[in-house]
């Protein structure tokens, strides 16, 4: 297992958003994690870099626990968070940004050119802003920006939020090519098709609890994983 | 050795539990919310490792019963694709039932016990499990058609045509119970059929037997015998499977298995439908969790006995109170009565008392058929009825 939490807890002040949910991601998966507006999938993710104090769990990565460490650290454990809506520095040019990327990686210069060789269209645009990228370049920039690390484990937080669908499939196909090429994804979402396509395993979470796990092709046909998206008022799917 | 699903058959022990462990905190969470009756149970219950499995209450076969027929489903109805029926608790009826993704997941665990009993995709499988209303049938054809072996869909019931089928179609693995292959022996014995002209390599019985009986099998039908063990009302087949090494591993990505008073305890990780919390199974049972050379990691489960009276009649299960069901619905209402269980049939033991007595003798023998035919009616068992002197004492414990 490459990434493991069990019985993780956290939220923002007195208010507890993840209830004790326990998740594993092993070597070579692509895992979605599923859930509507608030379910706690981002809270999660934060509390699994460090972004956000877990109250209660634990986190190991490659078998090293991590929780409770600074989030700056989760580079050292080869986990890079790509954050929902991209993040990227919108003032720098696309080469600058994908050299923060790689800041802790010593061949970073070596790196730049294999993420340039994935994505020729950041090549193309190397000394443009960062800003006057559309979205779905900000999304390849900032996929490109987390490979600067050569993590083994990337986590992405709705990497297809407020995107066109040509480019959601775009992103998502190279979401799949990373995977093949060894890399492990946490892959966070809303978008329940997409994702239960590439995934290999996948969660379900609902108001802070995760209340389905299976193989990505069967969750397709749950009724609940319709539910846990529309809720209970969904009178044609629960009664 | 032969795997259906090797990945999760062998699953190291650490990732199999924090599986087991992510799985049993989603079932609490969907029961809480599905389920009344387990909510009520339940209340604010977590659990944050598997150790703590015991502070949860139990589901008990009564529950099932008093909760008969829809009070454990936790999906709404129309989600459901298919209901089974099976024997509970002092012979009161269940509804087992199935969403889709419950009769996929079935396939594939019926399938991890075909292909560790040597199913393959080159196979011809015939499936004769009589008419005992053992819903294992639709696992075993859905198990086998995953393999992609090719399944005799009808069960000839009768054994002439079984033994014909077995001479036509050439089935080289055959599914049935321990019951159906001794009788099958028997006739080809009386036939004076070799049975190395058939050409069968494995015997999968439906139920654990004991050793002489399957060497009695393996020589008589002249092919390896392997034994399911498995709970009607959880997973029958697909608990677990038997090894290479003749151990029955539990497959424990599915079902988390404990021991409580000698009874096995078991828990359903991935049922849709109707899942189960620490079901009682009224079934004596020991587990080992000892390194087994076929390389599963599953617990391995050395089941015993029934706990609750139930005898299998020709492989239907039969409870005492049934027996007397039966009988209230005819002018023996009441009368104490003994039985005796054969393989076959049962044979019900009567005083002749005043108010059953004629002294012609059409009056006695119309009883009788009347009594008999109650019997094959209602509970599908072959039954025999002999009066006795009242002056025959009868055991106190059989006396209803």
């Amino acid at each position: 297992m490459l990434l493991q939490v069990k019985n993780l807890r956290c939220g923002y002040g007195s208010l507890e958003v993840v209830h004790g949910i326990s998740l594993h991601v092993c070597a070579g998966e692509i895992v979605g994690l599923l859930g509507a507006n608030g379910a706690g999938k981002t809270s999660l993710l934060k509390s699994v870099v460090g972004l956000l104090q877990p109250w209660q769990g634990e986190i190991h990565v490659d078998g090293r626990p991590t929780r409770g460490q600074a989030a700056w650290r989760s580079i050292s454990h080869s986990m890079v968070l790509v954050p929902e809506g991209k993040m990227i520095f919108a003032d720098l040019t696309v080469r600058e940004n994908l050299l923060i990327g790689g800041y802790r990686n010593p061949d970073r210069a070596m790196q730049i050119e294999i993420v340039f060789d994935r994505f020729p269209l950041l090549r193309e645009r190397a000394s443009q802003l960062g800003g006057t990228l559309s979205g779905g370049e900000q999304q390849m920039l900032a996929l490109g920006r987390a490979l600067m690390a050569r993590p083994k484990i990337l986590l992405l937080d709705e990497p297809s939020l407020g995107l066109a669908p040509l480019m959601v499939k775009e992103v998502f196909t190279e979401i799949v090519r990373m995977r093949d090429q060894g890399l492990t994804v946490l892959l966070v979402e809303q978008n329940v098709t997409a994702t239960l396509q590439v995934a290999d395993r996948a969660y379900v979470m609902e108001t802070g609890d995760i209340i389905l796990e299976g193989n990505a092709a069967d969750l397709m046909h749950n009724p609940e994983v319709k539910r846990a998206y529309l809720g209970k008022g969904a009178k044609e799917i629960w009664e | 050795m032969s795997f259906f699903d090797r990945r999760n058959e062998m699953m190291p022990r650490a990732q199999l539990e924090q599986l087991q462990l992510e799985r049993l905190q989603a079932l609490l969470v969907r029961l809480k919310r599905n389920v009344r009756r387990c909510r009520e149970k339940l209340g604010e219950a977590r659990v944050q490792s598997l150790d703590e499995l015991e502070r949860l209450p139990f589901t008990t076969p009564e529950d099932l019963a008093q909760c008969f027929p829809y009070g454990m489903f936790a999906f709404p109805l129309r989600e459901i694709i298919r209901l089974h029926t099976a024997v509970g608790a002092e012979g009161k009826p269940l509804v087992i039932g199935h969403t889709r993704n419950d009769l996929l997941e079935w396939g594939r665990l019926a399938g991890r016990q075909l292909v560790a009993g040597g199913v393959t995709a080159n196979d011809v499988v015939q499936i004769g499990l009589g008419p005992s209303n053992y819903p294992g049938l639709s696992g075993y054809v859905l198990g086998a058609e995953l393999i992609e072996a090719s399944v005799i869909a009808e069960d000839p019931l009768h054994l002439d045509y079984q033994l014909a089928t077995l001479q036509s179609y050439r089935p080289t693995i055959l599914i049935t119970t321990p019951t159906n292959a001794i009788e099958l022996t028997r006739l080809l014995e009386q036939r004076r059929v070799d049975p190395q002209s058939l050409h069968l390599r494995t015997v999968l019985l439906s139920r654990q037997t004991d050793t002489e009986t399957r060497d009695l099998i393996a020589a008589g039908l002249f092919a390896a015998v392997k034994c399911n063990f498995g709970v009607r009302e959880v997973s029958d087949p697909g608990l677990c499977v038997e090894c290479e090494s003749g151990r029955f591993h539990v497959n424990e990505d599915h079902f988390l298995v404990e021991v409580q008073d000698g009874e096995l305890v078991v828990t359903t990780l991935c049922r849709e439908a109707m899942p189960m919390l620490r079901y009682r199974t009224r079934v004596a049972c020991e587990i080992s969790r000892e390194k087994c050379p076929c390389g599963r990691t599953g617990a391995v489960i050395h089941p015993g006995p029934r706990l609750d009276g139930r005898r299998l009649v020709n492989e239907t299960p039969l409870y005492e109170r049934q027996v007397a069901e039966v009988l209230a619905q005819t002018e023996a209402a009441g009368h104490p009565f003994q039985i005796e269980v054969s393989d076959r049939h049962i044979v019900v033991r009567m005083d002749m008392c005043e108010d059953l007595f004629s002294d012609t003798i059409w009056v006695v023998e119309r009883l009788t058929h009347v009594i008999e035919s109650e019997f094959l009616a209602r509970l599908g068992i072959e039954a025999r009825v002999v009066f006795t002197s009242p002056r025959q004492k009868h055991k106190p414990e059989t006396v209803a």
